[in-house]
């Protein structure tokens, strides 16, 4: 029970990590990625590359996946952020889903469908983190820096930037800001830490495939995201822990297929962001930080 | 031959995204929601004609008609009871986006759990091949489709341009209140673009589970056709959004020519990021600025 536990605290780390990257540029930046699987696909694949070449160096491993990560995300955002949100969507979409075939396509490197296995334990300064609960002290720890950075960022100059161009794109502009460096930036911070979940996903499980980085991921992180409520510290942690329980919860239940489960909680997802948008748009947790809402007119 | 050969698959393939991405933009250009639950109803277009007539054999215009049914009853649904709703309080695009989203993922998950997660197709003579010249393979549901495509832009164009709903459906995105003056409803006039829109879905639906066969997920794919081609087109251009989806499906079996198929995928992001970066306006649209 104890490990089953420590297991579940350490992908829960993992995963906020992931969502709150993601929420810095959907929240924040009103940037929509349904990328993000890819960039958490991309800090994996590194660190289990440089990890298998150079030794399993944690801070040497995540820093190269994090610099492969801003690499690629640069050139998702410098095209398609010149141009309006729908083409992003777009283009996001389309690589993810360019970004499957090339993880399941470049075996030299991703090992194809069967995946990597036997990634080395990472070691810290001479430590070798092999044990679960020393795992989930590293992974609570990157959370923990990666919210303090977001937090830095999103109450920084460059944050209230960043809202500006969210709820006025033409106003922000008008102000002199530089829009589409911005935006860019903000799209390789997010990615580039996005990454560090990735590495600490790799040298936890010591086995990556594909079928964890597929568009499935992308948009379970964004139910996440919105679940919890966009633009929150810790709405996208709140949604992590309320999508990872979900399956363990649905478990319990009698009489249902253990083959569903799965389908049953992106149906339950699925119906939770329709719900959420129709009667509570900022999310669950967003009645604590959101803006005065706005008054609606006479229906 | 073999370029001829992929030529005629490209454009019938390109036929099918066609009508797909027009049902999208005449949705996206009429009322400005941003459908991506587009894939939706064509998922539950193509598993129902493939239940309807595969497993229970009903004659194919029964299944076909059923199809319609749901894809219409499915857009107006959603314009009822999820566009509305959410446009009521606020409009933003991403709020619409997520809600249909949400849907999709709905949509797509019940099929999988209804009607299982394998593969499928509907065997027909029609998508059996015939070779009309030595090395050359076509199949009558090529000729079919495209057929079908453009019997159906012809009929869109006359009802939106020469009937007076069809005109009040292009004029409500720019101006809603001139169509009061006209004696129409707005809401009314949101909920044809929908059905319409919808329908057209159908015919892409029906040749795909002939042809390519389904699976649940189909609906993830035919939104990125859907959105690359509008974009390639050009936002808001019904011309545009069918000429794209022509491009998408020839630059898809082209590809064949000198590439593995599992990159098709691939080739669609290709020509998309393209247009992107070289032509944001796509082939038909207006250049605009951040909005």
């Amino acid at each position: 029970m104890w490990a089953y536990i420590v297991n579940l605290a350490v992908l829960i780390s993992i995963n906020a990590i992931l969502a709150v990257t993601l929420n810095f540029i959907l929240g924040y930046a009103g940037i929509f990625s349904i990328a993000h699987a890819l960039f958490f696909g991309v800090g994996a694949y590194t660190a289990t590359f440089v990890a298998m070449k150079l030794g399993a160096d944690f801070l040497l491993s995540t820093a190269a996946g994090m610099a492969v990560g801003a690499l690629i995300s640069l050139a998702l955002a410098l095209p398609a952020l010149r141009v309006r949100g729908e083409y992003f969507v777009a283009a996001s979409l389309g690589l993810q889903m360019l970004a499957i075939t090339v993880f399941t396509e470049w075996k030299s490197v991703t090992g194809g469908i069967g995946g990597l296995t036997n990634i080395p334990p990472a070691r810290i300064l001479g430590f070798e983190v092999t044990k679960p609960e020393h795992f989930l002290v590293l992974s609570l720890t990157c959370l923990v820096l990666i919210i303090l950075i977001i937090r830095a960022l999103v109450r920084s100059s460059f944050g209230r930037s960043l809202k500006a161009i969210r709820d006025d794109e033409t106003a922000a502009w008008a102000y002199g800001k530089n829009v589409a460096i911005i935006k860019t930036t903000a799209v390789v911070l997010s990615s580039a830490l996005c990454a560090v979940g990735g590495s600490l996903y790799a040298f936890y499980l010591s086995f990556i495939n594909v079928e964890s980085f597929t568009l499935d991921t992308s948009v379970q992180l964004m139910a996440m995201v919105i679940i919890g409520g966009t633009a929150t510290l810790f709405g996208p942690v709140v949604g992590t822990i309320l999508i990872l329980l979900l399956p363990a919860g649905l478990s319990y239940l009698p009489y249902l297929p253990p083959t569903e489960i799965g389908s049953i909680q992106q149906i339950a997802y699925g119906l939770a962001m329709v719900l959420l948008m129709i009667y509570r748009p900022g999310g669950l947790w967003g009645f604590q930080e959101k803006p005065k809402a706005k008054e609606g007119g006479a229906p | 031959m073999l370029l001829l050969q992929l030529v005629i698959n490209g454009l019938q393939l390109g036929a099918i995204y066609a009508l797909t991405a027009v049902g999208f933009s005449l949705i996206f250009g009429a009322t400005k929601v941003f459908h991506v639950a587009h894939g939706a109803a064509f998922t539950i277009a193509a598993y129902l004609f493939w239940w309807t007539s595969a497993v229970l054999h009903m004659p194919w215009p029964v299944a076909a008609l059923i199809a319609v049914l749901a894809a219409v009853l499915f857009g107006l649904f959603m314009e009822r009871f999820v566009y509305r709703p959410i446009q009521r309080h606020e409009g933003a695009f991403f709020t619409v986006f997520i809600a249909a989203f949400g849907v999709q993922i709905i949509v797509q998950n019940l099929v999988g759990t209804i009607f299982g997660r394998g593969f499928v197709s509907v065997t027909t003579s029609l998508s059996r091949s015939v070779e009309v010249m030595p090395g050359l393979f076509v199949a009558p549901i090529a000729a079919i489709s495209i057929v079908v495509a453009i019997i159906v832009f012809t009929v869109l164009t006359y009802y939106l341009t020469r009937t007076h709903t069809g005109m009040a459906m292009r004029a409500l995105s720019e101006n809603p209140d001139l169509i009061r003056v006209f004696g129409l409803d707005p809401a009314r006039v949101a909920q044809y673009a929908f059905a319409i829109g919808s329908a057209i879905v159908v015919p892409g639906a029906i040749f795909t589970a002939m042809t390519a066969g389904l699976n649940p997920a189909v609906g993830a794919h035919v939104m990125l056709i859907s959105l690359a081609a509008t974009i390639v087109g050009g936002i808001g251009s019904l011309r545009g959004a069918a000429c794209g989806g022509l491009l998408l499906g020839l630059a898809e079996n082209l590809a064949l020519w000198r590439l593995d198929p599992q990159w098709s995928e691939a080739v669609t992001f290709v020509v998309l990021f393209l247009f992107i970066i070289f032509r944001p306006a796509g082939f038909f649209g207006r250049p605009h600025g951040a909005k």
